[in-house]
């Protein structure tokens, strides 16, 4: 691994979410944030990845604080998200958005 | 208001220089006799500490009794003649915060206790400014109408944190009286002791001298040393009598400059020399002051000095474990596109060199 690379932070992470009849997300599944840095340097064991499944949780939606939406860069490999930045259960600011070319919600650090 | 303001409204007025190596001198010699008082003392910032006293109760008694003892603490801080330059507001209360709220309302030399039932109602009666937070923040509750904890803590807690992100949470839990925030004891390094033992018995001043240097320079390299100066010392030489002899020595300045604390070692050992030979040597630093280097020559003030001094240590910490994998696995985080939409691209690790 070359050290002097910079590394994105704050990659987002596949979840499940369910909506409401607006299409908003009521219900996020596994709701917990791993660090993506430290997802990069860690590799992570069956054993571990076995216990961080006994983790996963729902998490209801408390608040929607703003959507937008991001078409971008259709000229090399196209963007095309709906983003939704809301308040979880306990407080916590997420976003969470949609790719709206395979329809998978992801979830990443307001 | 500038001093040029000042000295214009009053003509007479005597300017002084501000000395913070002194204030940071003052303030440890404060920590250290509250130190003897409770085990637990957090420096928070320059003049304010906090002073755990839980489980305190058999010893001291009642919180009225903890007051009183503490103010003798202080009494025998400040220097003979010099006590009413000393003066504190103190207050009591559970939780740092309420604690340090109760003491902004006691006056000089005076104390507020607040009884753990009244203390929700004692904060819901503050005003907003008693938060420690930006400027921005105040301004924005201000706008919102909440001028008072009472205030903040009637609104639902998800609308404040919605509203003012991780701080809101913060701030309602303070209002709300829920966040209870301890005393965390200062972080104190154990004494550094390194000794000598000479082959033969000496009672030659200028190998003591030298073998003193050494010692010096082997405690001052002590990891533990690191990140902290040496404010109080201890010589201490076993003779060939069989008898003892010791030193110790309180250093006006803290410091972890060799030549300065072997020249105090030198003055001292040439004032009142051991009175025989001697079998072997030890030199114990018994406490210490936060920062790690001198004054810097162009600091501004002693938290300069201290951040250069860190600054210096983070350098050769990160040499060190370089040299020994490689890599360093530090990394420290920059703004790719601050802005962007897309989370992703706001920001990135890239190694940190110091």
């Amino acid at each position: 691994m070359n050290h002097n690379q910079l590394q994105p932070l704050n990659l987002p992470r596949s979840v499940n979410v369910t909506l409401d009849s607006r299409g908003y997300p009521v219900m996020v599944t596994d709701a917990p944030l791993h660090s993506p840095a430290v997802q990069l340097r860690t590799p992570v064991s069956e054993d571990e990845r076995d216990k961080e499944e006994q983790y996963e949780r729902c998490t209801s939606v408390e608040a929607v604080i703003e959507t937008w939406r991001v078409d971008d860069e259709w000229w090399r490999e196209p963007i095309s998200r709906r983003y939704v930045e809301v308040v979880l259960e306990g407080g916590r600011h997420v976003v969470l958005y949609e790719d709206l070319l395979t329809g998978n919600w992801f979830i990443q650090m307001a | 208001m500038t001093v040029s303001q000042a000295i214009g409204l009053c003509p007479s007025l005597t300017l002084w220089e501000p000395d913070p190596v002194y204030y940071d001198a003052r303030f440890s010699s404060l920590l250290l006799a509250l130190g003897n008082v409770s085990p637990v003392v957090e420096p928070a910032k320059l003049g304010r500490a906090f002073v755990g006293v839980d489980g305190l109760e058999g010893l001291y008694g009642s919180p009225r009794e903890h007051i009183d003892v503490i103010k003798r603490a202080i009494a025998e801080y400040a220097k003979p003649g010099m006590e009413r330059l000393f003066s504190a507001r103190l207050g009591w209360a559970r939780g740092k915060f309420a604690a340090w709220v109760a003491a902004t309302r006691a006056k000089l030399n005076k104390a507020v206790i607040v009884a753990d039932n009244t203390r929700i109602e004692f904060l819901a009666s503050q005003p907003i400014a008693v938060l420690q937070v930006d400027p921005d923040t105040h301004k924005r509750l201000w706008q919102l109408g909440i001028k008072t904890l009472s205030d903040l803590r009637r609104l639902p807690e998800v609308a404040v944190v919605s509203q003012f992100g991780k701080e809101g949470r913060r701030m309602w839990a303070l209002a709300a009286g829920e966040g209870i925030d301890p005393v965390t004891a200062m972080e104190k390094p154990d004494p550094i002791v390194v000794e000598f033992h000479f082959p033969n018995p000496v009672a030659d001043r200028a190998m003591l001298t030298h073998a003193l240097e050494r010692l010096i320079e082997r405690a001052l390299r002590h990891r533990r040393r690191i990140g902290w100066r040496v404010l109080e010392m201890t010589v201490r030489a076993q003779l060939e009598a069989g008898t003892s002899w010791n030193s110790r020595i309180t250093l006006k300045d803290p410091t972890a400059d060799r030549h300065h604390i072997a020249a105090l070692c030198k003055s001292r050992i040439e004032q009142a020399p051991p009175t025989g030979a001697v079998e072997s040597l030890a030199l114990e630093f018994t406490a210490f002051a936060r920062g790690t280097n001198e004054l810097q020559l162009f600091a501004r003030d002693a938290t300069s000095a201290a951040r250069a001094g860190q600054q210096q240590a983070l350098r050769t910490a990160v040499h060190e474990i370089r040299t020994r994998f490689q890599h360093t696995g530090l990394y420290h985080i920059v703004e790719i596109q601050p802005r962007s939409r897309i989370p992703e691209r706001r920001y990135a690790l890239i190694d940190y060199e110091p």
